[in-house]
């Protein structure tokens, strides 16, 4: 049972395609999870349907619909499909971005109980990274100077404010700290969007920091 | 592609018929040429859909951006297209024809920027929609009348919310650049969506 959710803004701004394209990449695959933001899109699609109907029309010539009608019997553009071996508990979009399994990423170890794999989704201002925290293995307290929207994939974790299971959708903003720790038994997997790096807080981990710069893109 | 069937014996565009009984379909003239572009790839029905829909896909090319009329017109060329591809998904127990016109509208008009701004992605906007999904005859019935709800809300907003909407949806514009546009507080935006949206979730819920 999913419960942390995107806010209506975040909804709204997805449902209307005017969120960074990481960013939706991430309500998208929440919505994979989450039946209550599925059906809440669909409504704020239908805003969006409300008012294209209600567009005033621009007239359109003839030679635009010979053309369509010429193409009809085109071959249809090839899609997506998922592979056999692929994990099918992962959202579509997120399977396709990692194409593979977890252990085929290349993924950089920050500390001893996290490791990080850098996705690209193109968006020049938001990294797209995937958390990786050892079972019962803690995130040194950090801030961001930005927002970071979090989506639980796999495992769990807690930090100061609740806990987090797959498909949990969390944003932190600017310079609260947090210290997420992975519950225990599992490791836990969890989708970032950062628009800013993090920031280890405390002396012993600062060291760290120029690691962490914003991979954006 | 879909299986075909006769269009005479399944009103149902894909198959999820679970729910026949005739007070569970929608009858809208453009749901209907819809079912019956993708049952039988009726050019008839197509071109009837095409004369109604095509020239509000011009005008929302054309609202709030920066699209020329030659790109508005290849616009309208890929949605009908599209359309004509993905008719046999069209379900007109969960969709009204009009929003789902408007989400292809506007996944295209979010590539076509892309590809002008040579923006480099992995991702087409195609890829964000959700695998096809079993739902419950009464969730199905409960998501139809919360779409013609929402156009009733829609109609009774008042006009400083629905302008704000209109940016968002029809123009593209994120809500700060909304609020930048309005000249108005990114606070002011915000509240002013959320108090439509509220509306509409009140009547989700009841």
């Amino acid at each position: 049972m999913v419960r942390h959710h995107p806010s209506t803004d975040f909804l709204t701004e997805h449902a209307a395609g005017v969120l960074p394209v990481a960013q939706s990449a991430c309500v998208a695959a929440h919505l994979s999870y989450c039946q209550r933001c599925r059906h809440l899109t669909e409504r704020l699609e239908d805003v969006g349907g409300s008012h294209f109907e209600q567009l005033d029309p621009v007239p359109v010539g003839d030679s635009v619909l010979d053309r369509v009608l010429a193409r009809l019997e085109d071959p249809e553009p090839l899609r997506y499909a998922r592979s056999e071996a692929s994990d099918t508990q992962l959202p579509g979009l997120l399977d396709r971005l990692i194409n593979g399994d977890y252990a085929d990423l290349v993924w950089k170890r920050v500390t001893q109980s996290l490791s990080i794999s850098y996705l690209k989704t193109g968006d020049p201002q938001h990294e797209f990274a995937l958390y990786r925290i050892a079972a019962g293995g803690r995130i040194p307290e950090h801030t961001h100077g930005g927002s970071e929207m979090t989506l639980v994939l796999q495992g769990g974790f807690a930090d100061e404010s609740g806990e987090y299971h797959p498909g949990d959708f969390l944003v932190r903003e600017g310079w609260d700290k947090h210290t997420p720790v992975a519950l225990e038994g599992e490791e836990c997997i969890c989708l970032a969007v950062l628009d800013a790096p993090l920031r280890f807080t405390r002396l012993r981990h600062r060291w760290l920091n120029p690691l962490l710069k914003l991979r954006a893109g | 592609m879909m299986e075909k069937t006769d269009p005479g014996t399944s009103p149902v565009a894909n198959g999820s018929g679970k729910w026949n009984a005739p007070t569970g379909r929608r009858t809208d003239e453009w749901s209907e040429a819809l079912v019956l572009i993708g049952n039988s790839q009726d050019r008839g029905a197509f071109t009837r859909f095409f004369r109604h829909f095509a020239p509000l896909i011009k005008a929302f090319a054309l609202s709030g951006s920066s699209l020329s009329a030659t790109h508005a017109d290849e616009l309208v060329q890929e949605v009908m297209l599209k359309v004509w591809q993905k008719a046999g998904g069209f379900n007109p127990e969960k969709a009204a024809a009009s929003t789902w016109v408007y989400t292809i509208a506007r996944n295209c008009r979010t590539d076509m920027f892309r590809r002008l701004q040579k923006f480099d992605t992995p991702l087409a906007s195609d890829d964000f929609e959700l695998e096809s999904e079993e739902e419950e005859s009464f969730v199905v019935l409960h998501t139809r009348r919360g779409s013609e709800r929402v156009r009733e809300l829609m109609g009774d907003l008042p006009p400083d919310q629905a302008q704000i909407l209109g940016k968002v949806y029809m123009e593209g514009k994120s809500h700060s650049e909304a609020a930048a546009e309005l000249d108005l507080p990114l606070g002011t935006v915000k509240s002013r969506v959320r108090l439509a949206i509220q509306k509409l979730q009140g009547l989700m819920e009841a």
